[in-house]
């Protein structure tokens, strides 16, 4: 059975660019999801088999480090690895998400490259 | 001035990487005349420095831009568009964010925002230093980058 990844961003096209980047990385999922905000990611979460989370941090309604805060305590979702795709690149805010369970980071802009270093190791 | 050649650089990176377009900086320039059917995207800075950063372009240059972005044709101004110009001042504004704060906590962007019309003017604050950067996409065709930004410290 193929994995399944969570997109979370509230830039429409922004997801649109990290799906094209997981396939010009070489990573076939069988199904992508994508969520608008950190609310909507973990009504997903809860809902649908997913294996990785790819979360921007700023967001309206639940950003991303609130996101994390709120999914390392459901039981059932908290051990899905969430990597950060953000323009924060500051030591403070990547060191909060990594404290909070994210277990990598890429910056954008960002290459297929940079987006298969980060995520083959999770998969 | 000391941010304008950092502004240059992240602004060609964003558009090498992410668009695969190269784009040509041009000399900055004084201020920004009223803006004929175009859109802004623009990102807001708090904290040690405030300010903010927009990107400004022609409807057509914003068409191809978003059409690149999402590897399609674009043959008006949508909410696509809207979308991914917003998207750019993001990125440019962590850009800027990273220039300016090594640790992160100490500024703050705000989500961006878009607006788009057939004539405007764009001022945002006084007594600030001041960037006006214009770039050139293949074709000639130019947008423009600005930074409004003063320490608060």
């Amino acid at each position: 059975m193929g994995k399944n990844v969570l997109i979370v961003d509230d830039s429409s096209t922004m997801r649109k660019i990290v799906t094209r980047c997981l396939r010009q990385a070489g990573l076939d999922f069988e199904n992508i999801f994508e969520a608008g905000d950190g609310q909507e990611a973990l009504q997903t979460l809860q809902k649908e088999t997913v294996h990785l989370v790819l979360s921007d941090i700023n967001m309206p309604n639940m950003d991303g480090l609130s996101f994390l805060r709120a999914k390392k305590e459901i039981e059932a979702i908290k051990n899905i690895p969430v990597v950060m795709i953000s323009t924060e690149t500051g030591d403070d805010i990547i060191g909060e998400a990594k404290a909070l369970g994210a277990r990598g980071s890429i910056k954008k802009p960002f290459t297929p490259d940079a987006v298969n270093e980060t995520l083959k190791p999770l998969l | 001035m000391e941010l304008l050649k950092p502004l240059q650089d992240a602004t060609v990176e964003i558009f090498a990487t992410m668009l695969t377009m190269d784009i040509v900086p041009g000399e900055p320039l004084a201020a920004m005349e009223q803006l004929q059917t175009s859109v802004t995207g623009m990102v807001g800075l708090a904290g040690t420095h405030q300010g903010v950063l927009a990107i400004h372009m022609p409807a057509e240059v914003a068409r191809t831009v978003t059409g690149q972005f999402l590897g399609m044709e674009v043959e008006e101004i949508n909410d696509d568009v809207l979308d991914a110009i917003g998207e750019l001042a993001n990125m440019l504004g962590g850009g800027v964010k990273a220039i300016l704060s090594e640790k992160g906590r100490d500024i703050s962007l705000s989500l961006p925002s878009t607006i788009c019309g057939a004539g405007y003017r764009f001022q945002c604050m006084d007594d600030v230093e001041m960037i006006l950067a214009p770039f050139a996409i293949a074709g000639g065709q130019r947008f423009f980058v600005e930074l409004q930004l003063k320490n608060a410290v």
